[in-house]
């Protein structure tokens, strides 16, 4: 049973995660500009069907806005905090290229990405165990070198309760 | 505790006019796209936000730009008009600065230059019966 739609790919979240456009701060609002017909605007078409789904996932509080047919050149533009406006002319430029030139004018470098990754890394600790949401193993018995659960390998006699208890008892 | 802008967490936002009975006030529809988390497809999900307008120059269909106020201005109203970035039926081209309508410029169109001879003798004999109506009423 396939998937529906026309590229269900993009419906995916391997494919939501593997956008590289992460913006700047300082970006609140990409509004795009684009015509449904007309050789012009085919890069911009195919920008919108298939890379917005990536950016707005990796920038959750970017407000997006498309407007379909309101100009005869389609053309992105961007609001950022200090009230500057970034105009971007798509006209016949390709949805790679257009992802690629606002990675290199608005995007974190991959630098920066990098450092943010290692400062999150840090603050987790890989040794702990507990709640699935913070660790990474939830009990004691998941660590390697550890007694195994006895849910799936029984304990050996010495440490079981009971027996303990029996040879308490004689003694 | 600063908080030099915005009681509100949208600093600036892009939205359509629908509604201007308020005295200096314009309703604002702010659609966002949300993540269905089961189909994992992006919808529109549609806020109303009051914004301060003191001229009053908005009307029902402009796409305008807010910013937020750094303090409430109102129980509801958080934003002001910052700029009209699309006026409704009077729609300029950023990019070439010339006004539009849909996908083409409206500079170009002229009645004039399309009317044949035809057309012209009908419209000034028109014109010659509308003169005489106007004499003898």
């Amino acid at each position: 049973m396939p998937m529906k739609g026309r590229f269900p790919i993009r419906r995916t979240l391997q494919y939501l995660s593997q956008g590289d456009v992460v913006f700047k701060r300082s970006v609140k609002v990409m509004t795009v500009n684009y015509n449904t017909a007309g050789e012009l605007s085919e890069g911009a078409r195919k920008f919108v069907f298939f890379n917005v789904p990536q950016i707005q996932y990796k920038n959750p509080w970017v407000q997006i806005m498309l407007f379909r047919n309101m100009t005869p050149s389609p053309f992105l533009r961007f609001y950022l905090d200090n009230g500057e406006q970034v105009l971007v002319d798509v006209e016949d430029k390709t949805n790679k290229e257009i992802t690629e030139h606002i990675k290199k004018i608005l995007g974190k470098s991959k630098e920066t990405l990098e450092k943010e990754e290692r400062e999150r890394k840090k603050l987790s600790h890989p040794a702990t165990f507990g709640p699935k949401k913070y660790h990474l193993r939830e009990c004691m018995c998941e660590i390697e070198g550890q007694v195994p659960c006895p849910a799936f390998v029984p304990l050996p006699k010495e440490m079981r309760g009971k027996y303990k208890a029996a040879t308490k008892n004689e003694a | 505790m600063s908080v030099p802008r915005g009681a509100v967490h949208a600093k600036w936002i892009v939205g359509k006019v629908i509604g201007t009975k308020m005295q200096k006030t314009a309703k604002v529809r702010v659609t966002r796209l949300v993540l269905d988390p089961y189909l994992l497809k992006f919808f529109n999900k549609r806020k109303t936000y009051f914004a301060h307008d003191p001229l009053q120059q908005c009307v029902v269909g402009d796409i305008v730009l807010l910013k937020a106020l750094p303090e409430r201005r109102s129980k509801h109203v958080k934003h002001e008009l910052a700029e009209i970035v699309f006026k409704v039926g009077n729609v300029i081209d950023p990019i070439t600065g010339k006004p539009c309508a849909g996908t083409r410029f409206l500079e170009n169109l002229s009645d004039s230059e399309n009317l044949t001879e035809a057309d012209t003798t009908y419209l000034s004999e028109k014109l010659q019966e509308l003169k005489v109506c106007s004499t003898e009423g």
